[in-house]
């Protein structure tokens, strides 16, 4: 079933929802695309084709969050409230909602589950919005996924002249959208048509159906040195990554706190051990945990490839650094020096 | 979604009941704690198994990983040997009996003792890492559990007489006719009776037999380097040797991302790993 929203009236449902819920949608704020709460006089960024610089994951994960706050005297801790009310997300692309169900199988499993995560998760309705116009650094087809997946979304919607069509995924995706008119059974083909051609228009940017194993042969080579030489470090790969979930605990002595922040395999402390050791020293063995992470180490304990195809290492990479070329240059490196040697 | 209402960052508390050096240059110093609330006793030792670690949390000064060293018999305590090294380990040393900490634990996998009933054990460790090994033969001294158990080798090395950990225990060992023990310093010293040496060059010496045994070892990476090859060439297949393997860690609990050898977490399907698994993960340690 498929509902159909007029553009006119998103206001109308937009201020509906906000007597409910918080509403978070894409907008510039300062300049930047970001998810923000929408308020009366928002005005959401709903049509652009780049992504909003941060990924949604923050939203789940912050940059930085508290995690137990602690009387210093007593030692006792304290309440630490996770979650003021019920939101929703509204306008996350296809990249985005899947990256959540990706850390999902991080931080939700039967014998420890990170409450922090779990509290988000279960009071957050995602309704997305698929993607009419794939920029350049996109490449979601490539790995798996696709600009009107709905995988992680109560609710996707697929903007067409001026009208949303809303395809429920959940009882409470369908319950945000019930009373709306459902489309015709023409009116659904054409959904259907535009959707699969936007998704056949995009380019396959490298193969993956043996990338693990070629990943896997490289491990103990120099390919690593050879591709993160203009990397500087700085980490802005991983920390916009949708589906790069490392953290760091640090208390905050000033703020009786223990936080959690972001943390990145791209920098050298990250596995700085206390005796001096480090099992990655340079740019070049966490250049490769990275990709590893994303196209081996995942794939063999979920058996799905961990990126989405955002894109945004490609577009944020202050030297031009591209994870596509990357993983091209693996299946060449490959053939050269492994298959030929 | 699961969600038993438990928070696994959130530190037991506990205090210190003893704490006292280890070793002569008070590099090395051992705590043992026991619980605030009797019922984070009872579930710690549901759960505890030798081998397996926990996080000491410090309300401003953070958490660090430290193993084991004690076996559930011995009572409501646990203990940890910890080596003086960075800022935490630092301020740790400090605290005395009474003190409050905090614990989280246990955590990891710990040694598959299951599998390994029936069959004679050979305890091979280096340094301040021997802590969980410790706590693997106070474990199997327990009569009830010694009966799982045949024959019992433990070799032990310390690179200094005054570095070797838990001495007054260890010396009884020789009394006892259920365990062969050797202890190794790395260079003579006056009055010290026993191995000298490094510890692959002991076990070589020692020669332990692979029939029907299982070899575990535990020590700083120079040293396993070298005994594992030695094993192996003894005649352990690589099922039979295990390891216990450490990094840096922050959650324990397989989240935080940075405790990986390749797909496995040190952390959750560690620390303990059979070489043969070792060898199947990327060289990343």
């Amino acid at each position: 079933m498929i509902y159909i929203l007029e553009k006119k009236k998103l206001d109308q449902t937009l201020q509906d929802w906000s007597s409910k819920y918080e509403v978070i949608a894409p907008q510039f704020v300062d300049g930047v695309l970001q998810f923000h709460p929408v308020h009366p006089n928002s005005e959401l960024a709903l049509n652009e084709s780049i992504n909003t610089r941060y990924p949604p994951k923050s939203l789940f994960l912050p940059q930085s969050e508290v995690m137990l706050r602690y009387n210093p005297k007593s030692n006792q801790l304290e309440d630490v409230k996770v979650l003021p009310e019920e939101r929703i997300i509204l306008g996350i692309r296809p990249c985005d909602a899947y990256a959540v169900t990706l850390l999902d199988t991080v931080f939700i499993t039967e014998e420890n589950s990170d409450p922090y995560w779990l509290a988000r998760r279960s009071s957050t309705i995602i309704v997305g919005l698929g993607c009419n116009n794939p920029h350049s650094t996109c490449f979601c087809t490539t790995v798996g996924n696709g600009p009107f997946n709905h995988e992680g979304m109560d609710a996707l919607m697929t903007e067409m002249d001026d009208v949303y069509f809303i395809e429920p995924f959940s009882d409470k995706g369908d319950a945000l959208f019930s009373g709306l008119p459902i489309a015709s059974e023409e009116e659904q083909l054409k959904v259907k048509r535009h959707q699969t051609q936007v998704t056949e228009s995009m380019t396959i940017a490298f193969e993956t159906e043996n990338l693990k194993q070629t990943l896997d042969n490289l491990f103990d080579t120099d390919f690593w040195g050879k591709i993160s030489e203009s990397c500087l470090g700085c980490g802005v790969c991983t920390f916009l990554c949708p589906t790069c979930f490392c953290f760091d605990i640090v208390d905050e002595v000033q703020r009786n706190e223990r936080v959690r922040n972001w943390d990145t395999c791209m920098f050298r402390i990250y596995s700085q051990e206390a005796s001096g050791h480090n099992p990655r020293p340079t740019r070049a063995e966490r250049t490769r945990q990275r990709l590893m992470h994303k196209y081996s180490y995942l794939p063999d304990q979920i058996g799905k490839i961990g990126c989405t195809g955002c894109g945004r290492c490609v577009r944020y990479c202050p030297v031009g650094l591209d994870i596509r070329a990357m993983l091209r240059a693996a299946s060449d490196f490959e053939s050269e020096v492994i298959h030929a040697g | 979604m699961p969600d038993n209402g438990h928070n696994p960052y959130e530190p037991t508390p506990m205090h210190i009941i003893r704490a006292y050096f280890e070793s002569n240059d008070n590099s090395l110093k051992t705590f043992e704690l026991t619980f605030d609330d009797h019922k984070d006793c009872e579930a710690f030792f549901n759960k505890y198994n030798p081998g397996q670690f926990c996080q000491l949390s410090i309300f401003g000064k953070g958490e660090a990983p430290f193993g084991i060293a004690s076996a559930a018999w011995e009572g409501d305590f646990v203990r940890f040997t910890v080596q003086k090294l960075g800022s935490f380990t630092k301020h740790i040393h400090t605290f005395k009996a009474g003190d409050p900490i905090g614990m989280r634990g246990p955590l990891g996998n710990g040694f598959p003792l299951k599998d390994w009933k029936g069959k004679n054990l050979v305890i091979i460790g280096g340094g301040c890492a021997f802590s969980t090994l410790y706590a693997l033969t106070k474990h199997v001294h327990h009569p009830e559990n010694r009966l799982d158990f045949d024959q019992l080798v433990v070799i032990y090395g310390a690179r200094t007489s005054g570095l070797c950990m838990y001495k007054h225990d260890i010396q009884s060992w020789y009394q006892r006719e259920d365990i062969e023990i050797h202890q190794a310093i790395d260079v003579p010293e006056e009055g010290w009776s026993h191995h000298v040496g490094y510890v692959p060059d002991v076990v070589k010496e020692v020669a332990p037999s692979p029939m029907n045994a299982v070899a575990v070892v535990c020590g700083p990476p120079i040293m396993t380097k070298y005994t594992l090859p030695t094993l192996v060439d003894l005649g352990f297949a690589p099922e039979d040797i295990f390891i216990s393997l450490e990094k840096r860690m922050k959650c324990g609990i397989g989240k935080c991302g940075r405790c990986n050898i390749g797909s496995k977490y040190i952390c959750k399907d560690g620390p303990v790993f059979s070489l043969a698994e070792l060898q199947a993960l990327p060289a990343d340690i």
